[in-house]
């Protein structure tokens, strides 16, 4: 039975309206807790704790950035926080062994595109779900790292490396250019290139997308990939910034990456979302932490506060996108 | 019992052979054929309020709804008499599917009232429908896939004692039903494992063990092979004859003059008539559902033909086999045949959706492999698919989006989309094809059946195609917009293009294709050049009567 639905009197808001609507709202709530946060305590408007928490930001918002592509394929991918610890074991490995710190860093990124066209193999030609296949790499590879590394870690001595973690350009911390560095890019290929309309295409009806000549192999492999080189290179930038490589790092960060996703306007479904978006959901559930460290508010609570936050943003969020129906 | 009673009991329907037939009825109510309405233990007792046969049960006055601006069903007046099968005809979108949602509660009206037994109802809500005994039995079956025959039979009904459920007794009891409609099935089987057919049985016995008094059936013989539909229909009888009254739903007139006692039309919202079965004909129904000459609908345009753009020879792949057709520039090629008889996978297959196990295409002379979508189209092939929800439309993005996916390489310079080129060819199909739309940005769900069709078609306008295959084109699309996309293909065919077109619409395979093949089972059985063959003769050949 068709379903009788009339133009016109009840069309939705214009979709891109609504993401740059919905971009500024997410601003306005991160531009309050900033003011807040201001006026609460005098040590968050302090150089030093903007600059940290632009770094603690930066490795969530690159993971939510790659993540992101993936969810709008309506998949997901569990393994980034393992693919983090992961890389930061082999880039140390690497640099152990003597391997020029140019070469090592190129190898461990394209460990990261390896892992995704793993995961894109496994879900188009082994029929397995995203769930699962991405599951089962994020236990693998933090055991393959433990492996390697025969439990403990390895240290990084090479100066320049861990030095850049600690480096500033222009007064900005380099980790938050590095936000900058993967998210123009980003921002052209989701929503100015073609590729970026296949996704969403993929997400919302995937043999239609097929049917219209849209390669559909090609761009989930393409998401998977996208998703774990940005792991990788926050495994990098990890790596860079304890100094040394460790597989059990980066614990549950898939999580907080598929949160500031959330946060960020990406819908589960699919065919949804943005790449500003997770980037403010990062820097959102980044100040809520910082802050709460700041006010001295126990650390379980942290986790309880991010838990509730999401509920009631996403909720608000579709509240709004019914209210446009 | 005595006669008098059983005159009143079987009412207008007292002829000659009526009063025997009568008896027979009341025999069955009271013998062997116990089941149905003992069955269910839940009968409220104000489904007992009878109504004798032939007088009114479910009256309508001046029903209404509108959706925002539009008027899906005009203020309709229809009554419904008491134990007779009462057919409702009309073409897609004239607002049968309205009125059942409206009688089942499932929506609410705008205006105008419903009696039902005298009571006026507010029929608010599907509980409230089910509890005065009002059911439907829907052309996609809705029940549940994974549990057994029996469980999905007493859903929401079921047998417990201390808050257990009596699963033995259930299935005894299911069984039972099943035997006594003479269905064949067994209870414990899991319903998914049966056909669409043998399912929709399972829903019309579930709501007939229900003390259901009135029963809707929303076309349910589409996906039914023609020995479903003769059982479906002897259940249909049967229950009449225990009194239930029957709404039948259908756009196969041969079917309601086999079944039904009257009949109304409905055209484009409005009720239009009803006629007792006796005092009409096919003709009339026709005149009254469409308002127009099938000439006038159906324009045909003769275009010259020119070379032959495709032609497939034994052609083979996953549900159908051995096809050898071709379409020449200027002609539309017919394929006809019932649903799953192969038609849309040989389409598919053509396209290079589905893989091809043996055969040959020959595009314009030279023999091509296809294998994959994007070969087909760099060659000069369109789809217009099946199912536009699940094939044919991205429901959750953007008009524009969907119109531009077959051409996003076209408008791409160097590493990103020309916006502004992507924006106008959406706003030009928009335009050319009157898609109502405010705006290329509203999502494709918002959209009616029709401008979701018109949605698919400027996809591949915009492509550009020697070859445009359209595969029921015209399903749940409004008259107008019928006649929209007929003159459409005129268009084509006038620039040279040739067209495939499916569907299982008699009539417009028939007016509109210059060649007509007709599939069964997976085979092209019969070819015919344009009206060289009845009606009646294309059918037997798709039914193999």
């Amino acid at each position: 039975m068709s379903v009788e639905t009339v133009e016109g009197s009840a069309a939705p808001t214009p979709k891109r309206g609504v993401s740059i609507l919905f971009g500024l709202t997410l601003l306005g709530l991160l531009l309050a807790l900033w003011l807040a946060l201001g006026l609460a305590t005098n040590a968050f408007w302090t150089p030093n704790n903007i600059s940290n928490l632009l770094r603690q930001g930066a490795m969530t918002a690159i993971l939510a950035v790659g993540q992101t592509f993936v969810i709008i394929t309506a998949g997901i991918d569990l393994s980034v926080g393992a693919v983090v610890g992961f890389t930061s074991v082999i880039v140390a490995w690497l640099l152990a062994a003597g391997v020029p710190l140019w070469l090592a860093v190129v190898a461990t990124l394209l460990i990261g595109v390896l892992i995704g066209v793993f995961h894109a193999f496994g879900i188009v030609r082994m029929g397995l779900p995203p769930f699962i296949i991405t599951l089962a790499t994020l236990t693998s590879l933090r055991g393959i790292g433990l492996l390697i590394t025969n439990g403990s870690t390895i240290s990084i001595t090479n100066e320049a490396f861990t030095n850049f973690s600690r480096a500033d350009f222009l007064g900005i911390p380099s980790l938050f250019w590095m936000v900058i560095v993967v998210a123009i890019p980003a921002y052209v290929f989701l929503h100015l290139s073609r590729f970026g309309r296949y996704l969403f295409a993929v997400g919302s009806n995937r043999e239609a997308a097929r049917l219209s000549g849209v390669n559909v192999d090609r761009t989930i492999y393409l998401a998977y990939i996208l998703s774990s080189t940005c792991a990788a290179f926050v495994g990098l930038l990890l790596a860079s910034r304890i100094g040394i490589g460790n597989a059990t790092q980066a614990e549950g960060w898939e999580l907080q990456a598929i949160a500031s996703s959330v946060i960020g306007g990406t819908s589960l479904f699919g065919a949804v979302g943005s790449v500003h978006g997770p980037l403010l959901g990062a820097f959102i559930l980044a100040t809520i932490n910082n802050g709460a460290n700041l006010l001295n508010v126990n650390s379980f609570w942290q986790r309880i506060i991010t838990g509730l936050l999401i509920i009631v943003i996403v909720y608000f969020d579709q509240l709004r996108r019914r209210g446009s129906r | 019992m005595t006669r008098g009673a059983l005159r009143a009991a079987t009412g207008l329907d007292a002829t000659a052979g009526g009063e025997e037939q009568a008896v027979a009825a009341l025999h069955s109510e009271e013998g062997n054929m116990t089941g149905l309405h003992e069955i269910s233990h839940r009968r409220d007792t104000e489904l007992k309020t009878a109504v004798p046969k032939g007088e009114p049960i479910l009256e309508l006055r001046g029903l209404q709804k509108n959706y925002g601006a539009v008027q899906a069903l005009k203020p309709a007046s229809i009554t419904f008499l008491s134990g007779e099968i009462h057919a409702i005809v009309g073409e897609n979108g004239a607002g049968k599917s309205t009125l059942i949602k409206l009688l089942t509660g499932v929506i609410p009206r705008t205006a105008g009232e419903v009696r039902w037994c005298g009571e006026p109802v507010r029929l608010a809500s599907p509980n409230e429908a089910i509890a005065r005994g009002i059911n439907a039995v829907h052309q996609e079956v809705v029940l549940c896939p994974h549990l057994s025959v029996a469980a999905n039979m007493f859903l929401g009904d079921e047998m417990k004692r201390n808050g257990l459920m009596r699963k033995r007794a259930m299935t005894g009891a299911a069984q039972g039903v099943l035997d006594d409609l003479g269905f064949n099935l067994p209870a414990d089987a899991t319903l998914g494992t049966l056909t669409i057919g043998q399912q929709q049985l399972v829903a019309t016995a579930r709501a007939a063990m229900r003390g259901t008094r009135f029963l809707i059936f929303d076309e349910p013989t589409a996906y039914l092979t023609r020995q479903e539909s003769t059982q479906l229909f002897r259940l249909i009888r049967r229950l009449q004859n225990e009194g239930v009254t029957i709404v039948y739903i259908s756009h196969r007139l041969e079917e309601v003059f086999e079944l039904a006692d009257r009949v109304s039309v409905l055209r484009d919202g409005t009720h239009v008539g009803t006629r007792l079965i006796g005092e009409t004909n096919e003709a009339e129904l026709i005149a009254l559902m469409i308002n127009r000459t099938i000439e006038q609908i159906y324009h045909k345009e003769h275009f010259p033909f020119g070379e032959t753009i495709v032609e497939t020879r034994g052609l083979t792949g996953p549900g159908f086999s051995d096809v050898s057709l071709s379409v020449r520039s200027g002609e539309i090629v017919g394929l006809y045949g019932l649903i799953g008889a192969g038609r849309s996978e040989f389409a598919l297959g053509l396209y290079g959706r589905h893989p091809i196990s043996a055969g040959e295409v020959y595009w314009q002379g030279k023999k091509v492999e296809i294998g994959n979508e994007r070969n087909a189209m760099a060659l000069g092939i369109a789809l217009a698919p099946e199912s536009r929800r699940d094939q044919g439309l991205c429901l959750n993005l953007p008009i524009g989006l969907n119109i531009n996916l077959p051409v996003f390489r076209k408008l791409t310079r160097g590493l990103t989309i020309n916006r502004a080129e992507e924006a106008a060819n959406a706003d030009r199909q928009i335009r050319d094809l009157q898609i109502k739309t405010p705006s290329r940005r509203v999502l494709a769900s918002a959209m009616s059946g029709g401008n979701q069709q018109k949605i698919v078609i400027g996809k591949w306008l915009s492509h550009g195609a020697k070859l445009f295959i359209f595969d029921e084109p015209t399903v749940g699309v409004d008259v107008g917009t019928k006649a929209e996309i007929y003159r459409l293909f005129a268009r084509l065919l006038e620039q040279g293009a040739g067209i495939i077109l499916i569907s299982s619409y008699l009539p417009e395979v028939y007016e509109l294709a210059d060649r007509l093949h007709v599939f069964r089972q997976g085979r092209l059985v019969a070819s015919h050049d344009y009206r060289a063959a009845s009606h009646e003769e294309v059918l037997a050949q798709a039914i193999n009567a």
